[in-house]
């Protein structure tokens, strides 16, 4: 993981992250269901309804942060799983990291 | 052009050089340009000098570039100009060469082409899609290599092309992308003109060129190539020409490469192309020609004549019918010849007009000229009407003449003509009926056939016209034909009346989905016809015919690209049919012309070689690697590509199943990671890699271990957030309250009453040793600590409710405590209770006081008559409590009062001192000092009142009373430092130190450096001021202890505080690692840990380093007069030698905290052996809890184990003094079986952590230290039994010979719980993997100290006794084997305890004592 050229291939990021984009959209319609007249209204042009879309540069950035939080967790993780005396990692002791490793970015 | 006039001017020797030596293009240039323009004869002599230039150059190998030596040769004049040339500097080895990439197949023409386009200016002809960018790629990239700062502008008529031709030239050649720009309109000039200056190849319009080389943003002298796409369009005063004539004008040679598939219609237009662009040589190609005709893909052209529709016709006739008068006029007038009102064409009425306009008729009246320009516009708007009708259909022509009709001369005109009106309802009603325009059903018929014949899905359609009203009417008609055919319009960005134009943007979305397929029929206006390159279009409909012959090659361009194409011309009979017959045999007169470069029919120029003659480039073909294309609008330029690794590993089997198991393939169930399975673990920070905690985890891990109740951490938050307590203090509080907590079991308690509590407890223990000293039962100890403890809760959540009120609440405490005691104990415990409780008081009160760390605190505790020293720290108070108890046991309430006065005064000294400070401060200062000081004589005079003096007591007294010097001094110290601190910075240093003690007291080490640093600064007054505190705790430790083992163990104790505070304020700043060294500071420990700290804090090592000298120097004193007070002769002596001994430990081990550190402290070990074993052993407990509490906190480890000593200390000290040893045994080992029961589980935590912890440095030390500790117990406990011992000697010298037997259990008492505590602790460990390390290193330790510990069991057995056996021998195993590592130490203090030991033979308890020191 150490290894720099390694990453996270921003076209999947972009993937991930449209699919979830596109869920909470989905999600934001149904809280906003009540006023269906707007939606007609402003289809095309309310911002509201324009998918989310990520700079190129943003998604770098994206790559490179999830690449440092996943080295990051697996590297707290191991340490604990190496503390433990064990060679896997266990989801339990990514539990143990989580919280803290969560705050921490 | 006009740097060669000069040449011209100057030498005139034209035709004395031939152009033999010169180059081909050259000669070509000047052959053609001999007869036509100026500037071509301008230039033939210089090209022809410098060829002959190049002769004599070449010849003497001149390696000067040639525009340099025409310069100096010849037109020394004209240097301007000669300037611009030299300031371009040809790569002298790139020169040598021209690549050609052979990335795609290489084609003959193309190279050929490049071959002369890179020596001269060139206009290419070449016929649509047969790779004009290329050439022109190649030339700009070997101009790109030859000027490594030349800039090269490539200018194409239209955005969509400048982004088209972007991308393709750097697929060809691939241009460095970080070198090329895209500037078009909407790119502003200031922003234009950095780019001008930071690029080097720029695709641009050609206004914006023209612009910027108007305005001097774009930097003519740095051009050395211009190419000019669709060239054809250099005409008139379009920026092309413009561009090129400043460029000509301006002092610039440079490489003009011209690219067009049709050069023009007529000779005269080509002609006009080759002068507006200065061009040299033509370069022309058609589909015919043998080295072309391989690649061109064949292409039907197929021309279908459409019979006008019925009602067309109908209204043609009307409209010929309008026609006619205006005609007949106009021939009769004279204006025009043609009377044929079939084959008049608006065309020939603008040319008539315009004849007229310059030379009417002589005979025509002025008054008519209105009259027949009036005509003559009517005439061509009908006309332009009629044309519209035949070609486009009834409906564009009705609104041509409906808005006509509308406004304007015409309508004036016309309003009243009945036949137009006719006409126009002909139209309407054709209209309203819906007849379709024939050539519109035509089209659908080629369209459905061809979307038969070819997949809808590949094949795309191009639909020619010129009118936007005719795109509309065909997508009308489009859209109802069917699935197959999605069409879009494809029309220029102005908005008409009649429909909106495409934004830029609009337009490219549109191509890029006709590319992608989401179109396969285009609608486009004129806008398409250029440039467009659609690999995929097989099918060109025009649906006008009439237009000019460019145009239609331009239209029948769009396709064969990449495989054959059609092309469908849809002719209206009649006249369209005949325009478009005569423009196509136009054409091909055209093409004669431009045979054979078109030498015959035009008129070239001559342009510079630009590259010197010198340099043959011999061309090279390259394959060239290229780089993706990365579109700016998508992803911005200058980032390259993230070359995604594409992973072709394939999962095994077994993650496969990991991944099933924790993302199950039903995804319904998915494992969701839990943020709170593991809550132990967040109250610790966990190891990190790279990312450091942040301030929300240590927030997140300060109130998880609040609301766990284990952490110190939270105590001390608790107490920040309270009493703002100073961060030295609270980590003496914390590491107390942890203690206290551990012993009393009371985690449940709320922190600020645990915090209370423990701070109570310590003061309690001190109190203890201070009664013991007293010689106090240890009953009454035990019952009072156990009181205190049972109660503990009470009158700890009083002293802290009273720190609050702090007037009141002293009074109420020794009220309470009093009768804690009472009731808990005898009436000697009650003394000793009130006692201790005055003394839990005052420290709660200097708890509260350090809480607030602001001066007035100390002034409070200064009050505390001896306790003044809380303001500095709870060790002055401690001190002040045991001097208290000192004098109220021996000297009774006058001494004490006198001590406390004399504290107070000193105190007021300080804090007038203070007040001097800050004015403000003192005088709170001295309010509260006031105060309190009344209180706590009133808490004196009752612990007066209460306290049973022994005979030993009195001695004590005396001890104490120096010890209230001592005091004295420290509290000065402390108070200065505290004032230091407080006047310096409280609040910031407070906030710091919370939000420091807050995160650093969790055991968060490697978070700390990082916060550390900054912190540091902060932290340094604050440490130095602990390190005072400290210091003074030790000493009043020391004091406590009066015999040489208190005043030993005061020393360990003092050198712990130290280190403790020390560690504690380093912690805070993220001194952990010092902490630790600190820690160690008991000599084992020290070792290992001081490395890390030194490593991890040097500043803060020298900061200790200061205060620890000021400690130590004041230590020193207090010290010796302790000592010297209460030992008189031998023990003075020794204990002022240890006490030295210790000062200089202690300055030694913030100065060197690894090498020399151990030594001294071995030195202080040897001297106070035994208090350092008990110390040892608690501070191994401590540590083992600590570290099993904190995983990385070193630093509460060692705030722990500092505290530990010192409440070791003051029990061995009591008990060794007591007399009530056995009663208290019992007791005793309750209490600390508690105590190590309730650190027990702790300690299993802590270990965990420890393991869990990844740092390995930490855990190493960890090991280390409870290695150390573990020694150290072993040894304390020896040294305990001989303290025991010793001071069952001591005690009957002192106290009664009653006295030394119960002081001898105690310690044995001690000794067990210290044993019983390792014993714990070594299951622990054993259990947990750090034990096993720290055993290995016992061991290890143990092997080289073995001589040392057999004499340590030795006496340790002799000691041991029936009480110690069982524990005792567990204990010794375990410290046996760690014993090892305190041997060295204690062979130093051996030696040491040697020497004292003569002094004080007679109480074998020196030399325990010693060994125990």
């Amino acid at each position: 993981m150490d290894n720099a050229n390694t990453r996270f291939d921003p076209d999947l990021i972009h993937a991930i992250f449209k699919l979830v984009w596109s869920r909470t959209a989905l999600e934001r319609e149904k809280n906003e269901g009540a006023d269906p007249l707007e939606c007609e209204v402003g289809a095309a042009t309310s911002k509201k309804n324009r998918p989310t879309s990520a700079n190129a540069n943003a998604l770098k950035l994206s790559c490179e942060l999830l690449r440092v939080f996943v080295i990051e967790a697996v590297e707290r993780a191991a340490t604990i799983a190496e503390a433990e005396g064990v060679n896997k990692i266990e989801a339990t002791h990514l539990e143990r990291i989580l919280p803290q490793l969560l705050l921490d970015f | 052009m006009a740097s060669t006039t000069p040449h011209l001017i100057t030498v005139d020797d034209d035709d004395e050089f031939d152009w033999e030596a010169a180059f081909r293009e050259i000669d070509v240039a000047c052959q053609t340009t001999k007869p036509s323009i100026s500037c071509s004869d301008n230039n033939k002599p210089r090209l022809s000098k410098q060829s002959t230039l190049d002769n004599f150059i070449s010849p003497a190998g001149a390696v000067p570039p040639l525009e340099n030596w025409d310069t100096l040769d010849r037109d020394k004049s004209n240097l301007v100009g000669d300037e611009g040339l030299c300031c371009i500097d040809v790569d002298a080895e790139a020169a040598k060469t021209w690549i050609y990439p052979v990335n795609v197949p290489l084609r003959k023409y193309q190279l050929s082409i490049t071959k002369t386009a890179l020596f001269s200016n060139t206009l290419v002809a070449l016929p649509t899609g047969l790779g004009k960018t290329l050439i022109a790629a190649v030339v700009m990239y070997n101009y790109f290599r030859w000027f490594p700062e030349g800039k090269i502008v490539f200018a194409a008529p239209s955005r969509p092309l400048v982004m088209q031709q972007i991308e393709a030239c750097h697929n060809i050649v691939g241009i460095p992308q970080e070198w090329t720009i895209d500037m078009t309109g909407q790119t502003s000039p200031t922003r234009r003109a950095g780019l001008w200056k930071a690029k080097r190849v720029f695709f641009v319009t050609p206004q914006v060129l023209e612009k910027d080389i108007q305005s001097g943003i774009c930097l003519v002298k740095y051009l050395v190539c211009l190419v000019i796409d669709e060239a054809h369009r250099a005409l008139g005063n379009y920026s092309y020409c413009t561009a090129v004539r400043e460029l000509m004008v301006a002092p610039v040679q440079l490489r003009i490469l011209a690219l067009t598939a049709t050069p023009g219609s007529k000779q005269q237009s080509i002609q006009n192309i080759i002068d507006n662009l200065h061009i040299s040589t033509l370069e022309y190609r058609n589909e015919s020609d043998h080295d072309v005709s391989p690649y061109v893909h064949n292409r039907n052209v197929e021309l279908i004549e459409v019979a006008m529709g019925q009602d067309a016709i109908e209204i043609n006739n009307v409209l010929l019918e309008v026609i006619r008068p205006f005609v007949i006029r106009l021939c009769a007038v004279g204006v025009l010849q043609n009377r044929d009102l079939q084959t008049l064409s608006p065309c020939d009425l603008l040319n008539s007009r315009d004849k007229f306009r310059q030379a009417p008729p002589l005979a025509l009246p002025h008054m008519k000229y209105g009259e027949v320009e009036g005509y003559f516009g009517a005439l061509i708007t009908l006309y332009h009407i009629r044309k519209l009708l035949s070609s486009h259909g009834i409906r564009p022509a009705h609104e041509m003449l409906e808005e006509k009709m509308r406004q304007g001369p015409f309508a004036r005109l016309m309003s009243k003509n009945e036949v137009l009106w006719k006409a126009k309802c002909l139209m309407q009603q054709s209209l309203s009926n819906g007849t379709p325009n024939p050539k519109l059903s035509k089209m659908l018929d080629i369209l459905i056939d061809h979307f038969k014949a070819n997949n809808p899905q590949n094949s795309r359609v191009i639909i020619f016209s010129n009118f936007r009203g005719s795109v509309r009417d065909i997508m009308d008609a489009l859209a109802k034909i069917g699935e197959s055919v999605k069409a879009t319009q494809f029309i220029g960005q102005s908005s008409g009346k009649a429909s909106k134009g495409q934004s830029q943007k609009v337009q490219q979305a549109v191509l890029e989905k006709f590319r992608a397929g989401g179109f396969n029929v285009i609608v486009a206006t004129s806008i398409g016809e250029e440039g467009l390159d659609i690999m995929e279009v097989d099918l060109v409909i025009c649906f006008d015919a009439n237009i000019s012959p460019l145009r239609m090659i331009q239209r029948m361009g769009r396709t064969g690209r990449k495989h054959d194409g059609r092309v469908v011309v849809l002719a209206c009979e009649g006249s369209e049919m005949k325009g478009y017959m005569r423009k196509q045999a136009n054409s091909k007169t055209v093409r004669k012309h431009m045979r054979n470069g078109g030498m015959n029919s035009f008129n070239f120029h001559s342009s510079p070689r630009m590259i010197p003659h010198i340099f043959k480039p011999e061309v090279q073909f390259v394959e060239l690697s290229i780089e993706q294309f990365v579109p700016r609008g998508r992803k911005g330029k200058d980032d390259h590509p993230i070359q995604a690794p594409i992973s072709t590993d394939k999962l095994t089997n077994v993650e496969t199943e990991v991944l099933a198991k924790y993302f199950g393939t039903t995804g319904k169930i998915t494992w969701r990671p839990s943020l709170i399975a593991f809550p132990p673990f967040q109250a610790f920070p966990t190891g990190v890699h790279k990312i450091p905690h942040s301030f929300r985890t240590e927030i997140l891990i300060d109130m998880m271990q609040h609301l766990q109740g284990l952490s110190f951490s939270g105590n001390s938050k608790t107490f920040f957030v309270e009493g703002e307590v100073s961060t030295n203090e609270h980590l003496g509080v914390e590491t107390v309250e942890q203690y206290d907590k551990s012993r009393m079991g009371n985690i449940t308690f709320n922190n600020s009453n645990g915090l209370c509590n423990k701070p109570c407890v310590f003061r309690k223990d001190e109190a203890s040793m201070d009664e013991h000293l007293a010689v106090e039962t240890v009953e009454q100890h035990e019952e009072s600590r156990k009181d205190s403890i049972i109660f503990g809760d009470s009158p700890k959540a009083q002293p802290i409710r009273e720190l609050s009120y702090s007037e009141e609440s002293p009074i109420r405490n020794t009220k309470t405590k009093e009768k804690h005691s009472m009731s808990s104990s005898q009436g000697n415990n009650p003394h000793v209770h009130s006692y201790l409780f005055g003394s839990d008081f005052v420290s709660v009160d200097t708890l509260g006081n350090v809480l607030i760390l602001s001066v007035p605190l100390i002034p409070s505790k200064e009050v505390s008559h001896s306790k003044c020293a809380s303001a500095s720290s709870s060790m002055l108070l401690n001190c002040l409590k045991q001097d208290s108890c000192h004098s109220g046991t021996s000297q009774g309430q006058h001494k004490g009062q006198s001590m406390e006065e004399k504290a107070v005064a000193n105190l007021r000294t300080s804090g007038q001192a203070r007040c001097t400070m800050d004015e403000t401060l003192l005088i709170s200062k001295l309010h509260y000092s006031l105060g309190q000081q009344e209180k706590k004589l009133d808490g004196v005079e009752e612990i007066v009142q209460t306290p049973i003096l022994k005979g030993s007591l009195s001695h004590e007294g005396d001890t104490a009373v120096e010890t209230l010097v001592a005091n004295k001094t420290p509290i000065f110290l402390a108070a200065e430092s505290s004032d230091d601190i407080g006047d310096t910075d409280l609040s910031p240093r407070l906030t710091n130190l919370i939000k420091s003690g807050v995160v650093p007291e969790s055991p968060i080490n490697e978070s700390g450096p990082s916060n550390g640093r900054p912190r540091n600064e902060f932290l340094v007054p604050d440490l130095v001021s602990p390190a005072k505190v400290l210091s003074e705790m030790l000493l009043t430790g020391k004091n406590e202890k009066v015999t040489l083992d208190v005043s030993t163990s005061g020393q360990d104790t003092l050198n712990s505080p130290i280190s403790n505070g020390m560690h504690s304020p380093i912690l805070r700043p993220d001194i952990s690692a010092k902490a630790r060294g600190s820690n160690p500071s008991s000599p084992i420990v020290e070792e290992v840990k001081t490395p890390l700290a030194n490593l991890t804090n040097n500043s803060c090592s020298k900061d200790w380093h200061l205060s620890s000298g000021d400690k130590s120097a004041s230590v020193k004193q207090e010290r010796k007069f302790k000592r010297l007070r209460k030992y008189g002769d031998t023990g003075q002596r020794r204990n002022m030698k240890s006490m030295k001994e210790n000062s200089i430990d202690p300055s030694g081990n913030l100065a060197e905290t690894s090498s020399i550190i151990p030594i001294r402290n071995k030195h202080n070990r040897g001297k106070q052996k035994p208090v350092d074993n008990v110390r040892a052993f608690i501070e191994e407990e401590a540590e083992v809890s600590s570290e099993a509490e904190v995983s990385d906190d070193e630093e509460d480890d060692q705030n722990n184990n500092s505290y530990d000593d010192s409440f070791i200390d003051d029990r061995i000290d009591p008990t060794a003094t007591s007399t009530q040893a056995e009663d208290s045994r019992s007791d005793m080992m309750a209490i600390y079986r508690r105590s190590l029961l309730s650190q027990s589980p702790v300690v299993r935590q802590p270990n965990f952590s420890a393991d869990f912890s990844p740092c390995t440095l930490a855990p190493m030390t960890r090991i280390t230290e409870t290695g150390s500790s573990l020694s150290k117990t072993t040894y304390s406990l020896n040294q305990s039994s001989e303290r025991n011992t010793v001071s069952i000697q001591i005690n009957p010298e002192i106290i009664s010979s009653e006295a030394i037997p119960l002081t001898s259990v105690s310690p044995r008492e001690n000794e067990r719980k210290l044993e019983s505590r390792k014993r714990k602790l070594g299951i622990y460990q054993g259990g947990s993997v750090p034990a096993i390390n720290l055993e290995r290193q016992f061991q290890l330790e143990a092997a080289s100290k073995e001589s040392s510990l057999q004499h340590q069991a030795e006496k340790i057995e002799t000691n041991g006794d029936v009480f110690y056996d069982d524990q005792f021998y567990e204990g010794l195993d375990l410290d046996a084997v760690e014993a090892q590592a305190t041997m060295l130490l204690r062979h130093k203090s051996e030696l040491f305890t040697q020497k004292q030991d003569p002094q004080s033979l007679d109480l074998f308890g020196s030399p325990t004592f010693d060994l125990g020191i």
